[in-house]
């Protein structure tokens, strides 16, 4: 295995060719929930007093409100629709 | 009977500086304004948020379509009133240029030094194909070649795309919160410092 990445990793260029993050792309929601928790919070909050732990807690129901989306998509596309659908 | 106390508020007053900057550099708004703490973590996190983006998607995420004449010309040395980008993203990147002029440089880049000018159509600016190499002079696709920049796609260019755009649209809530801001200013009763 990583004999294969070292052509494509040696080939790669930051900020210039795509990461290849095909497998693994939905880790990448984490960073995005995080910077827009950051701004969202620095914009809102009259102090900023308890800045980092409303950034943490914003982050955390941004994943957990993605987790349960996903969740309910999984349910009605594997389990609803099979069960409507009579199979 | 007592009413219960209002959080105090100053009238929000119009500051186009802090609009300006705020587009100019993210964060930049707020620390005009003396907010400094408030300015660096909104530019720390609007522009982590950009370069995540380009990070993840390559330069491919930043893409307006748009080619500027006189470049165009200096490189083929043809006069052409329009140029067609076929691949360009510029509903994307209506959001992604509230991020700045950091927006533009890139996608200045991306046209200029990234992508191809069709040899059957040099009305065409394209990204190249795997079996193309660009002429480092006249810019045009050259068959055999190695492609300048890898296409980004499926949901690495989607998610790439996402944080660039989503960047510029959270510095545009910046800019309007600089531009229109309530809170006390240097030098203004009730101002708390730096750390506001």
């Amino acid at each position: 295995m990583i004999p294969d990445l070292v052509p494509s990793l040696l080939a790669w260029r930051p900020f210039i060719d795509p990461l290849d993050a095909h497998g693994t792309w939905y880790l990448l929601l984490l960073p995005l929930v995080f910077f827009i928790s950051m701004v969202w919070k620095a914009v809102r909050l009259p102090s900023l007093e308890s800045y980092w732990r409303q950034v943490l807690l914003m982050t955390a129901q941004g994943i957990v409100g993605m987790v349960a989306l996903a969740l309910t998509s999984y349910l009605l596309v594997q389990v609803y629709v099979r069960i409507a659908s009579g199979g | 009977m007592t009413q219960p106390q209002q959080p105090h508020h100053e009238p929000t007053r119009l500051s186009i500086p802090a609009l300006v900057l705020a587009w100019l550099l993210p964060g930049a708004g707020h620390f005009f304004l003396g907010q400094v703490r408030r300015g660096v973590l909104i530019g720390v996190g609007v522009l982590s948020l950009f370069f995540s983006g380009l990070f993840v998607g390559g330069i491919d995420v930043v893409d307006s379509g748009l080619v500027v004449s006189n470049t165009f010309r200096k490189v083929t040395g043809q006069t052409a009133t329009r140029q067609v980008t076929p691949d360009g993203d510029a509903i994307w990147f209506v959001g992604q240029a509230f991020t700045g002029p950091v927006a533009f440089v890139v996608d200045i880049v991306h046209q200029h030094r990234f992508k191809v000018i069709d040899p059957a159509e040099p009305r065409v600016l394209r990204s190249a194909r795997p079996d193309e190499g660009r002429d480092p002079v006249t810019g045009m696709a050259v068959i055999g070649g190695t492609p300048p920049v890898t296409k980004s796609l499926a949901r690495v260019n989607e998610i790439g795309t996402l944080f660039c755009t989503l960047a510029g649209l959270l510095n545009l809530i910046a800019m309007i919160d600089a531009g229109w801001n309530h809170r006390p200013r240097r030098g203004e009763p009730g101002y708390a410092g730096g750390a506001t």
